[in-house]
């Protein structure tokens, strides 16, 4: 499966994002690896804002390719993480773990099933790895995204 | 496997497939396919079970028809012997020994036999053991089972902790049937100082 692949069955949608609107999510991606690190949260709350992080990351690759997920289809959060091979190169053995720690969020969500102490420290560890490749990713092919345009 | 020897490799799988899909009747080309046997041999195998009446067989035109039968008096028991060495089970203990964790079994629907055909398998792993090699190392059995599986892993202390504030989600986990597959129910009863069936 291709991203183009992905466009034509409407599971992604075509997406010209902006340099604001890149830093903006970037921004809130690195706000919530830092909340992740709260000791004072709950452990679900840590995990949720963990999760958060990773989603966001999965965004910013599809964005910078030129597409985004589309939010009215079911199971845009799968797609997104199974697009990360195609958007950043991640390989399959990690999208593996962070598709099991979509199915975590789905228990907890919606069943109240408990967030376990591996859970929480996998969620953060995959978060903090994705969003430094992201960041190193945006640098390296996209650095246009990055910069400030504060000339005038 | 201990079922091996009972039952030979080959009518294990046949029986595994059977009595575990009690509802399901199999033409006997399929049900070949699905345990990789042949035809021919299985066509006297399964004459025979049925005649011991293990097995309903149904004739459709020229087709030939198998399925459990669930009257039969040791159907239960059967039934019960081949979910704890078939299927499940047995792909999930072969795949956990090299995380050698301290305790694991299967839980939820599919160790109390309630399950449907989009049931997860739900799994807890006792141990010092990362998500992310538990998940790596289930997920392959993932397509072999046809299920999703769904692990949880707590270590020892964390597991004693959720006892301790009577978390609904393990009181329910120590109440209900499992299908143990490294160490035993007197194991977890140790662990967490509970009997399996104390209501406290």
């Amino acid at each position: 499966m291709t991203l183009a692949n992905l466009l034509a069955i409407q599971r992604l949608l075509a997406f010209s994002a902006t340099p604001e609107g890149v830093q903006r999510l970037l921004a809130a991606a690195v706000r919530n690896l830092a909340d992740a690190q709260l000791a004072q949260l709950s452990a679900e709350n840590r995990f949720d804002a963990a999760y958060k992080c990773i989603m966001q990351c999965a965004m910013l690759g599809l964005w910078a390719q030129g597409y985004r997920t589309s939010t009215s289809q079911p199971g845009h959060h799968q797609t997104a993480l199974q697009a990360l091979p195609l958007t950043m190169g991640l390989p399959n053995d990690i999208i593996i773990v962070l598709d099991a720690l979509r199915k975590q969020r789905n228990l907890n969500d919606y069943e109240g099933d408990p967030i376990s102490d591996a859970v929480v420290s996998e969620c953060l560890a995959q978060a903090q790895a994705l969003l430094a490749h992201t960041r190193k990713f945006l640098q390296t092919q996209f650095p246009d995204l990055l910069a400030t345009s504060k000339k005038n | 496997m201990l079922t091996d020897l009972l039952f030979g490799a080959y009518r294990k799988k046949v029986l595994g497939l059977l009595l575990l899909h009690p509802d399901t009747d199999y033409h006997v080309r399929e049900l070949a396919r699905q345990t990789g046997t042949a035809p021919g041999t299985l066509h006297k195998e399964l004459a025979r079970l049925a005649t011991a009446g293990l097995l309903l067989r149904k004739a459709q035109g020229n087709q030939v028809r198998y399925q459990a039968n669930q009257q039969c008096p040791v159907y239960p028991e059967l039934a019960g012997l081949l979910r704890k060495t078939t299927g499940a089970a047995e792909l999930l203990a072969d795949v956990l020994a090299p995380l050698q964790p301290t305790l694991a079994c299967i839980f939820g629907s599919v160790a109390s036999g309630t399950e449907t055909a989009t049931s997860d398998v739900d799994l807890l792993v006792i141990g010092d053991i990362g998500f992310a090699d538990l998940v790596r190392a289930t997920h392959p059995v993932q397509a072999e089972l046809g299920r999703e599986i769904n692990p949880v892993v707590y270590s020892v202390p964390e597991l004693q902790r959720r006892v301790q504030a009577q978390d609904p989600f393990v009181m329910d986990l120590l109440r209900n049937p499992k299908i143990f597959l490294t160490g035993t129910e007197h194991d977890l009863s140790q662990l967490t100082g509970h009997t399996a069936s104390a209501g406290v």
